[in-house]
């Protein structure tokens, strides 16, 4: 990432954000409501494209793909998968929901999907709970298994970064624990970025972590170094509850 | 990648060629009206056309020789004005009590049968109305009447008061609901009874809407047709009294149509424009009335929300409560009155012969053809309509930006195709679409007449069960790189059919329960079996109209009415089964398919445990 500023209307969200995710580990974003982590987020597979009146200036590298140049966004999407807030599974079957990637990439054969669709349920690590609900329809799950679920679907497209925006803030302890180990073990296969609101979750499973506060980058680093020996006023304030 | 974004493209262009389509029938219409009529007004000059009291046609006028009628249609003017005055003053009244009965007074259980009531009664096809009004109304006010008929200003009062009572109900009762609780509490709290904080808290709340909900009555008396002409006696008079026969102006239109001479035709489009213009200046009002009711709400909201507590004119709360009672009472023995003769007059009468025999002209009389044709229509029609309609929606609500240029002009398209008197397309389609299509009346002439006139009703539907399909969906499907058509066709409009669905129903219920629209684009004699689209014919409810109206047929009028209802009764279940049914399997529950709703919860919670 390079120089990025992001505007919503008149509203400067975004300022000069420079930083660079390594591959194959967890990053976490930090900081309080509003301060545009999840907005930064956003920018990786340019679902902010859907916002009105907003302006992305600076440059996102995927590799040394620009993302914002002549990508085809749908293509982009499909590398960098996302996980929202809320669960948001579509009202159709288990199965469907988790082909409905593969297929819109072109995978029609059953067995393929059906292989997919295992593959991606095991990653998840649900595979054993929904086997024999795959043909049941997906908004009959539990709060926790639908954001499980949803991972499961982005998985499906074999992403290299999964995005996260604040996964687990609308669900309860234990599922969000399931959540955390799920991302603990996906990391070996897909880079992962997470927003959370959450300072523990940041500690317990993210390799670095950036702290965000009005639209500007404080502070990014080790999240173990960060936590323990903040470099910069603003990060020890707010991870020792001064502010947010 | 190129050729995905030309598919993305290309089908944006679809949606909004559709909703081109929307405006250009707007324009049609509307170029139509003024093309036709100007020659009528130049040749019988603008004033004397308004506020002339003769209306003496005479068919061989042409614009290029001497007029030697006369025409003006003062004399109409006023009838609408007071037949539509008389059906607010009778509809808008009793509408307004049932309402607050429904809202405030009515214990619970009851509450859903006066809600299914009111439902049905706006399903109720106008012919019926008339009908009834013909057959029961008349004789009973013809007792009473120095002319004998019955017919007159008190009896389409009673038959359009009874027709927009739908209307008034369901929206005042609608805007009584959304007074805030608090509002309620606050009065009881100072001490008031229950039917003061009703008639001096709640109902003043709600009074823009309730206006609101009278002035849309208002549209809909001076729109309406057949069910006019059926009890008005159709004589051009002032409606000096209330047994005085007299015509109104969408009257004037249908009894003169089928003969009309060139200038004649002329000054009866001219009469649809007048026509257009009330329905305008009533649709400016009803503008100005919600604007200014959201205005005072804020006001009210700062200054405590009681201040509109003793404007209300009703001196004595106990009165109010017994009008409630009194009025819903009259409104359900209304609905049930009109059923009942139906179906007491109306199944005696049924035969073979009349529902699947042959008919023969100037012999035995079958309405299969009618029942033949009226089904072609509504396939011809829904296959134009449901298309066209739901792929504006689409157009408007993912396709735009909320408040651009080209959203109001298409939203305000639809809006006026919504408040055009349905005599209006008629004479429109009757203009455009019956010389299109060779020049004489034909089901397809029909079909697209009353395609138009569903485009509203669809567009509409279709747009809010679009709107309550959630963003986090969207999200979700693009994020996982879904493109824009395929999140719209497999996650979008899946979760939005249950709306799509019951606008497809509404608008066979409008096709069946229409009639002005069809008797001179798709034909009013009763014709054998249609051969084709092109083939004339009648739908059931014309046919019930010429039965009724010759004097000759009357047992097959009651046995067609019978029929009549059934469908419309029929179709309005299907739309309220479809819709539960496709709402409970969105929401996922289809383990409830199974097993009772209470095993389903007990299994729900054991997973939770089980997840514990």
């Amino acid at each position: 990432m390079e120089k990025a500023n992001l505007w919503y209307g008149d509203f400067h969200a975004l300022k000069n954000i420079d930083m660079e995710i390594p591959e194959n580990k967890i990053t976490a974003f930090i900081g309080p409501s509003g301060c545009g982590k999840s907005t930064f987020l956003k920018c990786f597979n340019r679902m902010n494209d859907l916002v009105e009146g907003c302006r992305i200036e600076g440059r996102f590298y995927l590799g040394d793909v620009d993302i914002y140049g002549k990508t085809d966004v749908n293509e982009l999407r499909r590398n960098v998968g996302m996980v929202f807030q809320k669960p948001n599974p579509f009202p159709m079957s288990v199965y469907d929901n988790i082909a409905y990637g593969p297929r819109t990439f072109g995978v029609h054969k059953r067995a393929l999907l059906d292989e997919i669709v295992e593959r991606s349920l095991r990653q998840a690590a649900m595979w054993d709970e929904l086997k024999d609900r795959l043909t049941k329809s997906a908004l009959g799950l539990s709060g926790g298994q639908q954001q499980r679920l949803c991972i499961a679907r982005a998985l499906a497209a074999q992403p290299k970064i999964l995005l996260m925006d604040e996964p687990t803030s609308a669900l309860d302890p234990i599922s969000t624990g399931k959540i955390e180990d799920l991302c603990y073990e996906l990391k070996n296969e897909v880079t992962i970025v997470i927003v959370t609101h959450n300072m523990q979750q940041a500690t317990r499973i993210s390799d670095k972590t950036g702290f965000f506060l009005l639209g500007e980058l404080v502070e990014y680093g080790d999240t173990v170094e960060m936590f323990s020996d903040p470099k910069k006023e603003k990060t020890k304030n707010y991870i020792t509850g001064r502010f947010g | 990648m190129k050729h995905s974004k030309a598919k993305e493209n290309a089908v944006k262009c679809v949606f909004a060629a559709t909703a081109i389509i929307c405006i250009i029938a707007v324009v049609a219409i509307f170029i139509f009206l003024i093309t036709e009529s100007i020659p009528a007004f130049r040749k019988i000059g603008f004033f004397k056309f308004l506020f002339g009291d003769t209306w003496n046609p005479i068919a061989s006028d042409k614009y290029d020789a001497p007029l030697s009628g006369t025409y003006g249609v003062f004399k109409m003017i006023v009838g609408t004005l007071a037949a539509t005055c008389g059906s607010v003053v009778f509809g808008g009244t009793l509408g307004f009590f049932t309402a607050i009965f429904i809202a405030k007074f009515c214990p619970v259980k009851i509450k859903r049968l006066f809600t299914a009531v009111i439902h049905l009664l706006a399903g109720i096809p106008s012919v019926i109305f008339g009908f009834f009004g013909m057959k029961v109304l008349l004789p009973i006010l013809g007792v009473f009447s120095s002319n004998g008929s019955g017919s007159g200003l008190l009896a389409v009062s009673l038959v359009l008061g009874t027709m927009i009572l739908p209307t008034v109900v369901s929206l005042s009762k609608t805007s009584i609901d959304a007074v805030p609780e608090s509002y309620y509490e606050g009065a009881r709290a100072l001490g008031a009874t229950h039917e003061q904080a009703v008639f001096k808290t709640v109902v003043p709340a709600a009074k823009s809407g309730i206006v609101a909900s009278i002035i849309l009555g208002i549209g809909r008396s001076v729109g309406e047709t057949m069910a006019v002409i059926m009890v008005a006696g159709n004589k051009v008079n002032y409606p000096g009294g209330f047994f005085q026969s007299f015509r109104v102006l969408t009257a004037n239109i249908v009894m003169e149509m089928g003969y009309a001479g060139e200038v004649q035709l002329g000054a009866l489009i001219a009469t649809g424009v007048v026509l257009l213009i009330f329905i305008l200046i009533v649709n400016v009002l009803l503008g100005l009335v919600t604007s200014r009711g959201k205005k005072e709400k804020s006001v009210k909201k700062r200054s405590g929300g009681f201040m509109g507590a003793f404007m209300y004119k009703i001196k004595s709360d106990r009165i109010g409560k017994a009008a409630s009672y009194v009025c819903a009472f009259v409104t359900v023995v209304a609905l049930f009155s009109i059923i009942a003769f139906v179906v007491v007059s109306g199944v005696p009468h049924l035969s073979f012969q009349l529902l699947f025999g042959e008919y023969v002209i100037a012999g035995a009389i079958s309405i299969l053809p009618s029942i033949a044709a009226t089904f072609m229509t509504i396939a011809v029609s829904l296959l134009l309509a449901i298309p066209i309609g739901v792929a504006t929606a689409v157009y408007l609500n993912e396709y735009t930006k909320k408040g651009s240029r080209a959203v109001k002009i298409i939203r305000g398209a639809i809006d006026i195709l919504s408040g055009i008197p349905s005599i209006v397309y008629a004479l429109f389609g009757m203009v455009t679409f019956v010389v299109w299509f060779g020049g004489r009346m034909s089901v397809l002439a029909g079909s697209f007449t009353i395609a138009i006139m569903l485009l509203p009703t669809v567009v509409r539907s279709t747009e809010e069960s679009l709107k309550s399909v959630p963003d986090s969906l969207r999200e979700g499907s693009l994020a996982l790189g879904a493109g824009k058509v395929r999140t719209l066709f497999k996650v979008v409009l899946p979760s939005a059919l249950p709306g799509i669905m019951s606008a497809i129903i509404l608008s066979m219920g409008r096709v069946v329960s229409e009639s002005a629209p069809f008797m001179y684009t798709m034909g009013s004699t009763i014709m054998p079996m249609p051969e084709s689209f092109l083939s004339s014919g009648t739908t059931l409810a014309v046919a019930l109209y010429k039965l009724a109206g010759e004097g000759r047929h009357t047992d097959e009028a009651y046995a067609t009415a019978f029929v009549l209802l059934v469908i419309v009764l029929a179709l309005n279940l299907l739309a309220s089964f479809i819709e539960k049914k496709l709402n409970k399997k969105l929401q996922g529950d289809k383990n409830a398919v199974h097993s009772s709703k209470r095993k389903s919860f007990g299994r729900k919670k054991r997973e939770g445990q089980r997840e514990n």
